[in-house]
């Protein structure tokens, strides 16, 4: 089952602040919605294990995410990977972060998301609402966590 | 761990079960009654039927210990001392059943069936094993074989 | 003692259901070994990918657990590969540095306990690196992907099966007046017994393997298990409890059982495997053929060409379990009960990432979608010449007189009398009424369509020069003891899965010997006691088992003549049986029942060997042909595009019955699954790789509500090769019922200008078709 997603984020801080924030692992997985643990390796990867709830699908899953910054400060792209009771999800999400030169800075942001196992054939029903959920959760959290070091 | 008592056709089984030990395995592997079978996981098939307190449930969604202080009847209460209950003999004359892997749990829900609506007309019976899966018969007979006992429980019954 | 004479043809009541409703069946999971363990599987939940690694450290926490096999273990074993059945491929037991398709073992943990065993495959972590995802064999063809680079050629095409002149047919097409063309598929789906499959491995104080297992076929187990494992098979009992329900799902040998097997040898203790709903649904398929059909004709509907092209979809190992020289099974039955002068299938297999198998569900060998697309075929050349279903059959029907009949793809149908059948059905369902009431429910726009289907199809492989799975010719043994009393034991090589073996085989032998069908112990399953076979399946069990039972009886009334001649002090040429009895000639008082000459047989033999018992191996000399008409009558609502079997009528020609009362159950049961495939069941995957049936909530299994009252009959026209003239009928039901279905449900959306819907046709393909064909007819 794939799944795309993408949205538009106007956040109440410079370009270089946001740029910071999106860089630092542990910031970012702090806004993953039901994170339970981080385990930071590296500047750029860090694993979460994340409560999950789709229908008769619930448990706590375990993600591989990989922050792949480009080099012109332009654009964040994330590679998640991971799963749980036989499931798997493999996200492939990226932003491009745009400097409104007024101390705003817009992320426009998509994603493809592939679902494989239970999470897809028995939570499939409500995957997509709960996806939406997720994602929007994830980047709401993103603004008000920068907005507060803001 | 907790140690549970269940009242298992009328005779007490005590055992220390897992509180995720599902009723049919208690059925199986403590009581020792294998007659109720498994089937799907997914409380679609109905062969791990049982009467819980005279109702049919499916003891593959039932927890054990949430059997305790009910009474539990097993396929394996219907003929004792080896006569056979007139939906079992129902189901032999009528040929409604063929690997017997459903016919255990389709029996418990076709008395039940019986118990609640003594005359069932076809499509009550139909509507009312319509949560026990058959791959054999295609169920026919077994509607024949209820439509029997139907007759052979009122006349017992009358004659009571 | 009281004898049932004339066994044969009566509706006796089974012998071995008393155990069944009093819950004494004896399956595989009733059965546990003393310090057995427990074992389940870890899936992969990716279709295509590369293994990277397996961490097993937390699962080997968990309280009870034992140990983590892998490919790894198991090819230091050398069984971390199977052969399949027919030899061209072998199949991963676990997963071998990549995984193929989702649901596929990867690693096997024990256990004390199942609950331990289960904690413990869901903690094993396995790093995989997702591949590029083929589901679709029409994607898979092109070669972009190769599938299994361990195989030399780098392809995904498996191999081409084809059969008949090409050349000639293709001519013929050319020429016809008319031709009607139509891409079908058949979905692949499951036979999904209720009870799943299973085993329970044990290596004895002795060494030796007790394998009881969820088996059709327990000989072939053997084999096939001193194929993989090289332990003779002295060191192998396999044993076949109860099954519940086989329906061709436990044909193949599957990775668990190895697992199993290695689990018990390397641990030295019992190891059970059950497997759970999911496991069994994604384990193996049936069917699965991409058709594209071609049929010329007269333009008075005389067919003259049939042209079949087909693409299998085998999934990731070619495990299809048909015989080695047949590798499309039985397909060539396309050209059905029709007298093509010109015929040629061929057939092309790919590799996919999906699940392997191409069991035989309820079928011999790919009959079923043989029959599928014939049947459906001759109703779309019906309905584009506007001749009348029945009369276009009638037409083109095989005749008596031609049988033996040489078709056009290399069979020889034995006997058959097509139009007789189809004409006692059209009485029966009231054809003529039902086409009247038909045409005035159209005049009020409403949608009642009937539907035939007058399907041949052959069964009993079958002859040795043809047939062997794993080089074993496809015989079977039987064996027949008569004990001093006159009763006695039956063993065969086949294997009953709810058939009725213990009845129908006593009455085939009691008939023989005129003895009480009441007093035979039938037993089957057990390799230390039963003579080889090939086991029950491809609607085999009468025409070759039977076929051996009934000549094994006969070798025991040879010998039973010579006793009867020493207790009577006559020449064996003077005695003639005749109403179950050995009689003198002239001389009508001096007679003896077999009774008696089984009790002179161990207390007077006279000169004779004593005892009374025989051991055959029948090799049948062709294969049988069962036939029938169905017809159903169905009313399709136009605004949902819900289906209503309103009839159902099924009359088959299987040749002499043993059993009526047990003929009719097969039928019944065999319908249900027909209309299980028509109307419900497929195993669907997306464009992922991703199995979207796999469980009970998502595969359909029809329930008592949907399904409809079946109406049975049938017509006898006796195979003149078989031992008593008997054909199969186990799976004329299946493969004869879902063009009857579909058929019925086009020809109620005909007036539309609907041609086709594949299989299956729930309610919203059904709406679907309906609302584009008025969006259509609005432009």
């Amino acid at each position: 089952m794939k799944l795309e997603y993408n949205g538009t984020e106007q956040v109440p801080l410079g370009k270089d602040a946001v740029w910071a924030f999106i860089n630092n692992p542990e910031k970012v997985a702090s806004c993953l919605p039901d994170v339970k643990t981080v385990v930071v390796h590296d500047a750029t990867n860090f694993d979460a294990t994340v409560s999950i709830g789709l229908g008769p699908v619930r448990g706590s899953f375990k993600f591989k995410i990989t922050l792949e910054p480009q080099a012109d400060g332009q654009r964040m792209n994330v590679k998640i990977n991971g799963g749980g009771f036989g499931s798997v999800v493999d996200l492939l999400a990226g932003a491009d972060i745009i400097d409104n030169g007024n101390n705003t800075t817009t992320l426009n942001w998509s994603g493809a998301a592939t679902m494989r196992g239970p999470i897809a054939t028995v939570g499939g029903r409500v995957l997509d609402a709960q996806a939406q959920k997720l994602i929007a959760g994830t980047f709401a959290n993103v603004k008000t966590r920068m907005a507060e070091q803001g | 761990m907790s140690q549970i008592s269940l009242n298992i056709n009328g005779k007490t089984t005590t055992a220390d079960v897992e509180n995720r030990t599902l009723l049919v395995h208690f059925i199986r592997e403590q009581a020792k009654l294998t007659g109720t079978h498994v089937g799907c996981d997914s409380s679609s098939c109905g062969v791990c039927t049982v009467l819980l307190d005279g109702n049919p449930v499916k003891s593959c969604t039932v927890f054990a210990i949430m059997a305790e202080g009910h009474e539990i009847k097993t396929v394996e209460s219907l003929a004792p001392g080896g006569v056979l209950h007139p939906i079992q003999q129902a189901f032999w004359d009528q040929h409604g059943l063929q690997c017997g892997y459903c016919t255990p749990g389709m029996m418990m829900t076709s008395i039940a069936l019986l118990e609640q609506n003594p005359n069932p007309s076809e499509h009550e019976i139909r509507e009312g094993l319509s949560g026990n899966l058959c791959r054999c018969t295609g169920y026919n007979n077994i509607v024949k074989a209820v439509q029997q006992a139907a007759t052979a429980m009122s006349t017992q019954a009358a004659d009571d | 003692m009281t004898t049932e004479k004339h066994a044969m043809g009566k509706s006796m009541k089974r012998k071995e259901d008393p155990r069944f409703l009093q819950g004494k069946g004896n399956y595989i999971d009733d059965i546990n070994l003393p310090n057995q363990l427990w074992m389940a599987l870890v899936h992969s939940p990716y279709p295509h990918a590369n293994i990277r690694g397996i961490d097993s450290s937390a699962a080997m926490e968990i309280p009870g657990a034992v140990a983590v096999v892998t490919s790894k273990e198991l090819n230091a074993y050398k069984v971390g590969w199977l052969p399949t059945f027919h030899g061209l491929d072998k199949q991963m037991v676990l997963a071998d540095g990549k995984v193929l398709y989702q649901h596929q073992e990867v690693a096997a943990v024990y256990a004390e306990t199942r609950e331990a065993a289960y904690d413990m495959a869901e903690l094993v972590e396995v790093d995989y690196e997702p591949l590029p995802v083929m589901a679709d064999p029409y994607k898979s063809m092109t070669d972009e992907v190769i599938l299994r680079p361990d195989r030399e050629n780098a392809t995904n095409h498996i191999f081409n099966w084809n059969v008949g002149k090409k050349a000639e047919t293709d001519a013929a097409l050319e020429a016809a007046d008319h031709v009607v063309k139509q891409h079908m598929t058949f979905q692949r789906c499951h036979a999904a017994p209720l009870e799943t499959c299973g085993c329970i491995a044990e290596f004895d104080a002795m060494g030796r393997l007790q394998f009881y297992v969820t088996s059709q076929a327990p000989h072939v187990y053997r084999t096939a298990l001193f194929l993989v494992l090289g332990i003779p098979e002295d060191k192998i009992r396999v044993i076949s409890p109860d099954l519940g329900g086989g329906f061709g799902n436990k044909v193949p040998v599957y990775p668990g059982y190895v697992c199993a097997i290695a689990g018990a040898l390397v641990l030295k203790r019992p190891v059970k495997w059950i497997e759970t709903r999911t496991e069994n649904l994604t384990s193996s398929f049936a069917r699965d053929y991409h058709m594209d059909i071609e049929i010329g004709a007269t333009k008075e509907g005389k067919v003259t060409a049939l042209k079949v092209n087909t693409v299998a979809d085998h999934g990731a190992f070619d495990a299809a379990a048909d015989p080695s020289k047949y590798p499309a099974g039985m397909f060539g039955i396309v050209t059905g009960s029709y007298d093509f002068p010109n015929a040629y299938a061929n057939l092309d297999a790919y590799f996919t990432n999906k699940m392997p198998g191409g069991v035989a569900y309820r079928c011999s060998f790919r009959v079923t979608e043989a029959s599928y697309a014939i049947e459906r075929a001759m109703d779309i050349l019906a309905d584009e010449l506007k001749i009348d279903p029945a009369e276009l059959r009638r037409k083109n029907f095989v005749q008596p007189e031609q049988f033996p009949y040489q078709s056009p793809l290399n069979f020889i149908y034995d006997s058959g009398d097509y139009e007789k059948t189809m004409n006692v059905a059209l009485e029966r369902i009231g054809y003529k009424e039902l086409l009247k009431e038909q045409a005035e429910k159209r005049a009020r726009g409403e949608l009642m369509g009937i539907g035939l289907s007058t399907f041949t199809e052959v069964t009993g492989a079958g002859p040795s020069k043809h047939f062997d799975i794993l080089g074993i010719k496809m015989f079977d043994g039987a064996e027949i003891r008569i004990h001093p009393s006159g009763s006695g034991i039956i063993r065969t090589g086949s294997k009953s899965q709810g058939q009725g073996h213990e009845t129908t085989w006593a009455q085939i032998v009691a008939e023989e010997l005129g003895l009480d069908p009441q007093n035979f112990l039938v037993e089957e399953g057990d390799t230390d006691t039963a003579p080889y076979g090939l086991g029950t399946y491809a609607s085999r069990s009468t025409p070759v088992a039977g076929g051996a039972l009934a000549l094994a009886a006969r070798k025991i009334r040879e010998k039973a003549r010579k006793i009867a001649a020493h207790v009577l002090e006559v020449s064996e040429h003077d005695l003639e049986w005749k109403d179950y009895k050995f009689n003198v000639m002239g001389a009508p008082s001096k007679s003896i029942t077999m009774q008696e000459i089984a009790f002179a047989a161990y207390t007077n033999p006279g000169e004779n060997e004593p005892g009374l018992e025989a051991t055959l191996y029948y090799d049948p000399p062709n294969m049988v042909f069962p036939h029938g008409t169905y017809v159903a009558v169905v009313d399709v609502d136009r605004d949902t595009g819900e289906t209503k079997v309103r009839r159902f009528l099924a009359i088959d020609d299987c040749g002499t019955i043993i059993n009526p009362m047990i003929v009719e159950g097969q039928v019944h049961g065999g319908l249900t699954e027909g209309f299980a495939i028509a109307f419900m069941q497929e195993i669907a995957y997306d464009d992922e790789g991703n199995n979207l049936a796999t469980n009970f909530t998502d595969y359909l299994v029809p329930t008592s509500l949907e399904s409809p009252s079946w109406e049975t009959g049938h017509t006898v026209t006796p195979s003149p090769h078989h031992p008593i003239g008997a054909k199969s009928v186990g799976e004329s039901p299946n493969v004869g019922s879902p063009a009857a279905f579909v058929n019925a449900v086009i020809d109620a959306l005909s007036p539309l200008g609907v041609k086709h819907i594949d299989m299956p046709l729930t309610r919203e393909k059904v709406w679907s078709a309906i609302r584009n064909a008025e969006a259509l007819a609005a432009d």
